[in-house]
């Protein structure tokens, strides 16, 4: 049984279940949803895998919706106008 | 851990630094080419509070500097370039092809009662989930250590928590001081 847990452990390197408690008190932290809805140990790897999954994603989509709207803001107000230096103050 | 004062100060210098580079983009050029300025900067920005101690940043920063190699010198010349750039991300790759040969193996080997089928089912997803992580954190292809991609991840949601928290601080003042 040891022999095979081994074997498995050194060629195909799989997250241990500390590991997946690690990461779970340290998510709770940033992601509430997940702390409220059940208990610790409870919790499946796999679903905190994919919420996390799903976060960084949401992270990623926002930053880019960010930037667009940003984008379009300078678009709209005209070089010399008073907002325009509103924004570059604020940027730059 | 959550996103300090120091962190949104330090992204926000760096971001700034990032789009004056950027000016002549910002300033004459098409919706899509100021957009993709932004962000750049933001990513760059992003990346260069860890100075090079995290393989996300060194990954995002070698992808970053593919399309604007000069903004990224640039913004970055204050930290070592040689631990940034030009530093060799740890190799190490699953090998997929022994898994795949051990795990039938160990299938053929033993007979499965139901109990370990589920757990091996649930084994399966896990790993699955976890490489799915992979894909969504920069570098992750590298990470083949679990402890490492944990560690790395953790540091990555915060960093883009950072981020998107700044962000959204300059854009929704920007849009007020514009609707006044």
């Amino acid at each position: 049984m040891s022999n095979r847990r081994s074997r498995q452990s050194s060629s195909a390197p799989r997250i241990s279940d500390d590991q997946i408690i690690d990461l779970v008190t340290k998510l709770r932290q940033i992601l509430p949803e997940i702390g409220q809805r059940r208990r610790s140990d409870k919790v499946s790897a796999s679903k905190v895998l994919q919420e996390t999954c799903n976060y960084i994603r949401n992270l990623n989509k926002e930053v880019d919706n960010l930037s667009e709207r940003l984008a379009q803001l300078l678009e709209s107000v005209g070089e010399d106008s008073p907002e325009a230096a509103v924004i570059r103050s604020l940027l730059m | 851990m959550q996103p300090t004062s120091t962190m949104n100060e330090e992204f926000l210098k760096k971001w700034q630094m990032g789009l004056q580079m950027f000016r002549p983009s910002i300033d004459n050029a098409s919706v899509s080419e100021r957009k993709r300025a932004i962000k750049l900067s933001a990513d760059v920005a992003m990346a260069s509070l860890r100075k090079g101690t995290t393989c996300w940043s060194r990954a995002l920063i070698q992808k970053t500097a593919t399309e604007d190699n000069f903004l990224v010198r640039q913004m970055l010349s204050g930290i070592k370039e040689e631990t940034l750039i030009n530093k060799k991300l740890p190799k190490v790759m699953c090998h997929r092809k022994i898994v795949r040969r051990s795990k039938k193996i160990l299938m053929r080997r033993k007979s499965r009662s139901a109990m370990e089928e589920v757990a091996a089912k649930a084994k399966k997803l896990v790993k699955r989930k976890t490489q799915g992580l992979r894909n969504v954190v920069p570098g992750g292809e590298f990470m083949s250590n679990n402890v490492l991609l944990i560690q790395e991840t953790l540091d990555y949601i915060v960093s883009l928590q950072t981020q998107v928290n700044v962000m959204r601080s300059i854009v929704d003042a920007a849009e007020a001081g514009i609707e006044r």
